[in-house]
């Protein structure tokens, strides 16, 4: 166990190096230089480059880099080059938005997903047909088009909810819960069908196991065979595919922050690019990864604990 | 040679049935149709449409449809239906990069590390790391390196897409490259490089297809975030993404704006995924699951079936719905039920009768009865098996794989395998017809009263939950204890089947214990409910052959002392002397001869019993001088294939023009039971004839 343990700490941290990597040389492709950015279009060439020498731009890579990796190892992830602010305690705030955002997305997607997949599986026929339609519909929605319309449906025809905005969870509980209701129901609505399907896929197989009809051959009531028996030896496949969500949302809820004006990682990521601010991008996407890594690992110790015959070995 | 025939073969069968379901599939079609015609609609437009995509009207802004602007206008003015469809062409030629990209990377890592284990580990662990990778973020950091240049910007998306299509695709490369025919190829000398290209590559085609297409709404879609975030093409080039940016500006001014662009994306997206679902034929048709719910048969034509018939008799009460549904099928003997003389004596054997007053069986006793099970819309596979278990009594049920052994046993119990089903006969229990039962009353027959014990004990247990949690839980039901008592329950009869170790076995998981264990834990669980029947179906198959002996005596002290019956299904004779007292022997669907152990085994009256006695290593019956094992020429016939007249004919060495005509189960000559031969008293005593290698049957064998 330790070993395994050592073993994905081991890989983790080579995909962090991997990822901070492709960011730092990205940056440093781009045609901008922190100069160029952080002083603006006003400055004159001498200044830029004058500037870029004072925080070793023309150094060589490798020397930049790992003074960089450093930087970051002391907490440090460096300032924004538009507003001088610190980026790290910027990232930190801005983390629970998403997180919430995500995590409600992927629990939310699972609840629905694992019971359409599981009335799919066990009905069958036309039931599970329509199901099957309808995730197949659901998975191909744009989110952001989905958003869009229940701000629509819920903000502007029925006023129930705020459209747009966030509101911190210490300042109103209430608020809160009530900013993130809509860009929650829209990645579930959204992701549900991934994780329908795979339920389904999960349960017809489980199913079709032979201990079913062992199960059925003691009595077991048909309720116990699908809700415990079948769903428990598809839970692994479905957590799978829900950490999947998971991480996808972590990194791709851009959209959804932009649309409902949420201020988390992924609309820092969008101004970030789109301002040039190459150290707060250079962090974001180190961030990013820490996030996914550390969800692969938490999926994978889960795992070992699900699966009796991983924990035994 | 034959192995690229093979090939061959497979990949012309899979390409047409591809083709076949792609245009047989009115989804695929409409899919098909949407996609192109959106191409040549937008590849066309300069022709057709009334307006620029750039055309501004400032007198007719944020218009809903009308005749002037089908779909409406924008914040400008600009036609919405000339934007949509002037963004459609580039949208869609982008969104093939990824795939493209993703294919070109990902197949020939595939193919090459599914041929090195070496290659293997490394491209494993690169996947591994290009999934960990957060996708979305690496686009944007990508982005503000090299700018809004899309085709760019959706290579790379392509390249992060590799991850997930290697592992996609390695399973399956891999599978294929331990098939036989590719490593019989590799023996054949046939390069590792060829033989990927021709054999790998060719059957993995249907799955890169699929991904391909799925890789082309995910590219799509994409490329709509993107300009939705404002990091797409920049304006005022039309794209989708940005046109429902802009009309999430306009939500509370005109609604309308975002409801044409967005339902031709998310049309488009969803052309693609079902495109892709159709070829995949995974999804459009799920395969048949397990039914848990018993759907209700009509009734069935015996609710008076007399016992005795005749052979005239029996033609014409054959059950209509079985002759319309299979006409090809001349399969016109539905009955085995024979009139025994009433002067046979001894009431302890085989007691073919049925009890003419109602038919109910006594308590304890199953009678099975002209018992019809087939395949849902395809043929039969049991045709008319009737047997009868006394209280206490063990009956065989012997016959060559395919013989329909194991499926009449899962019936016994409704435990048909789903797409299977009864089609008429009665399997009386005590007062219930479990042919007929609901699974109410199943559910209170199984365990309790007739329990079972599978092919495959490794198989039989659930891998996710300990021994002695399954065993109790089941015995708290079937006995109504509390979890307590039901521990103690579980070590009692795992030591009642032999198991030393009781608390370490029920602190196991079915994964840390051995096959023979399996078995014995298995029988434990089919005794919780203390059964009074129970049913095994090839209980030593799946063991080695010492473990086999270990569980044979095991299943005989337990008949010896519970006075339980048992249906024994086995193709092993041997078994059958050591722990039966009657036998009935299937071939082809049918009970070919049935009886006492004694009178079968020793003088066997039917063609095959006389075969399979022959053939059989154990030499249970000591022929003298003979030491030859027989062998029976040919195979069973496919359900479906059975011919009206002896099913056994085309392999039989005493096989005449006679064995044409329908074969009714007719009473021995010796002893109580049944024989299903027209020659029986010309063959009998001729078994040893079967050791003599000499082909004669049908004709064409």
């Amino acid at each position: 166990m330790l070993f395994f343990v050592l073993k994905r700490v081991a890989w983790a941290i080579l995909t962090l190096l991997i990822a901070s990597w492709i960011a730092f040389v990205l940056v440093h492709l781009s045609g901008s230089t922190p100069g160029g950015v952080a002083l603006g279009p006003s400055a004159t060439p001498e200044e830029i480059v004058a500037y870029n020498e004072s925080i070793g731009w023309y150094n060589p890579w490798i020397q930049q880099y790992f003074a960089w990796v450093g930087q970051v190892l002391q907490g440090n992830l460096g300032v924004s080059l538009i507003d001088g602010r610190p980026i790290g305690p910027d990232i930190a705030k801005r983390l629970p938005v998403t997180a919430a955002l995500a995590l409600g997305g992927a629990i939310f997607s699972a609840v629905i997903g694992i019971i359409l997949g599981v009335i799919a599986a066990v009905r069958g026929g036309a039931v599970d047909r329509f199901i099957t339609i309808l995730t197949g519909i659901l998975l191909s929605l744009p989110a952001f088009w989905v958003g869009i319309l229940l701000v629509y449906f819920f903000a502007v025809q029925m006023r129930l909810l705020p459209a747009t905005g966030f509101v911190p969870f210490e300042v109103s509980p209430e608020k809160w819960f009530k900013s993130l209701v809509l860009p929650v129901l829209t990645i579930a609505l959204t992701s549900a069908g991934f994780v329908a399907r795979q339920t389904r896929a999960s349960m017809a197989e489980a199913l079709a196991q032979e201990h079913i009809r062992t199960l059925r051959a003691v009595g077991t009531p048909p309720w116990r065979i699908v809700y415990v028996h079948a769903l428990r030896s598809a839970s692994l496949p479905i957590l799978a595919t829900v950490a999947v969500q998971f991480i996808v949302l972590f990194g791709g809820s851009v959209m959804i922050e932009l649309l409902f004006a949420l201020p988390g990682i992924g609309q820092a990521m969008q101004s970030a690019v789109g301002s040039a601010d190459l150290p707060f991008v250079q962090a974001l996407v180190l961030v990013a990864t820490l996030v996914v890594v550390v969800v692969n690992l938490l999926l994978e110790t889960l795992n070992r604990t699900l699966d009796p015959k991983l924990r035994t070995s | 040679m034959t192995v690229s025939t093979t090939a061959i073969l497979t990949i012309r069968r899979s390409e047409k049935r591809r083709a076949s379901r792609l245009f047989r599939s009115p989804t695929a079609v409409i899919a098909l149709v949407w996609i192109v015609g959106l191409v040549i609609a937008s590849l066309t437009s300069p022709l057709w449409l009334r307006y620029g995509p750039l055309e501004q009207d400032l007198s007719a802004v944020l218009q809903g449809p009308s005749a002037a602007h089908l779909l409406g206008t924008d914040e400008l003015g600009r036609d919405l239906l000339s934007r949509i469809v002037t963004a459609a062409a580039s949208t869609l030629a982008i969104a093939t990069i990824p795939p493209i990209v993703a294919v070109a990377i990902t197949v020939p890592v595939v193919l090459w590390a599914a041929r090195s284990v070496r290659a293997e580990g490394i491209m494993n662990r690169i996947s591994e790391i290009v999934m960990s990778l957060p996708g979305m973020v690496i686009i944007l950091a990508f982005i503000a390196a090299v700018g809004t240049n899309m085709p760019l910007v959706m290579a790379l998306f392509g390249v992060l897409l590799f991850g997930a299509l290697y592992r996609i695709l390695f399973g399956q490369a891999k599978a294929l490259h331990q098939q036989l025919f590719i490593e019989a190829a590799a023996v054949d000398g046939v390069r590792p490089m060829t033989a990927s290209f021709r054999h790998v590559l060719p059957n993995m085609s249907t799955t890169v297809i699929v991904q391909f297409v799925l890789f082309f709404g995910i590219g799509i879609m994409m490329q709509a975030g993107l300009a939705f975030i404002g990091l797409g093409p920049q304006p005022p080039e039309p794209t989708w993404g940005g046109m429902i940016q802009t009309a999430s500006r306009f939500i509370f001014q005109q609604p309308w704006m975002m409801v044409p662009t967005g339902a031709v994306l998310a049309l488009t997206i969803i052309a693609a995924n079902a495109f892709a679902d159709v070829l995949a034929g995974g999804a459009a048709t799920p395969p048949p699951l397990v039914a848990l719910r018993r759907k209700r048969k009509k009734a069935t034509p015996d609710a008076d079936h007399v016992v005795t018939v005749g052979p005239a008799e029996t033609a014409a009460s054959t059950p209509p719905e079985a002759t319309a549904l299979f006409p090809v099928e001349p399969i016109t003997d539905y009955t085995d039920t024979v009139e025994i003389p009433a002067d046979t004596p001894g009431t302890s054997g085989p007691d073919l009768t049925v009890h003419p007053a109602a038919g109910t069986a006594v308590d304890g006793e199953l009678i099975v009865e002209d018992l019809v099970l087939g395949v849902d819309g395809g043929p039969a596979l049991v045709t008319g098996v009737s047997l009868h278990v006394k209280p206490g009594r063990v009956m065989g049920l012997v016959g060559e794989s395919g013989c329909g052994k194991s499926v009449t046993s899962y019936a016994l119990l409704g435990l048909l395998s789903p797409g299977l089903s009864v089609r008429s006969g009665r399997i009386q229990w005590g007062a219930v017809d479990l042919a007929q039962a609901d699974e109410q009353t199943l559910a209170k027959v199984r365990g309790h009263d007739i329990a079972f014990i599978s092919q495959e004990p490794s198989r039989a247990l659930d891998p996710m939950f300990t021994i002695g949690w399954q065993l109790a839980v089941a015995i708290k039901r079937l006995r109504r204890v509390n979890t307590k008592e039901a521990r103690a329950i579980a070590a009692q009869l795992l030591d009642d089947v032999g198991i030393v170790d009781a608390p370490r076995v029920l602190k196991s998981y079915p994964h840390q214990i051995s096959g023979g264990m399996a078995q014995r834990v298995a029988i434990a669980l089919a005794l919780a409910g203390s059964p009074r029947l129970l049913v095994a179906d090839e209980p030593t198959t799946a063991l080695d052959v010492t473990i086999q002996a270990e569980i044979l005596a095991l299943l005989r002290t337990l008949v010896a002392d519970r006075g339980m019956s048992v249906i024994l299904v086995t193709h092993d004779l041997g078994v059958v002397a050591d722990l039966c007292d009657d036998v009935s022997v299937m071939y082809a669907g049918q009970i070919v001869e049935t009886g006492s152990v004694r009178d079968v085994l020793v003088r066997p009256e039917h063609p095959y019993t006389m075969a399979l006695l022959a053939a059989d290593p154990h030499a249970i019956i000591d022929f003298e001088g003979t030491t030859r094992l027989a062998s029976i020429p040919g195979q069973v016939p496919l359900p479906g294939s059975w011919t009206a007249g002896c099913r056994f004919a085309q392999r039989c060495r005493f096989a005449r023009d006679e064995c044409m005509t329908a074969v009714p189960l007719d009473p021995r000559a010796e002893g109580v039971g049944g024989v299903r031969c027209v020659r029986r008293d010309e063959v009998r005593g001729r078994q040893e004839e079967w050791r003599t290698p000499v082909l004669i049957g049908g004709g064409d064998l």
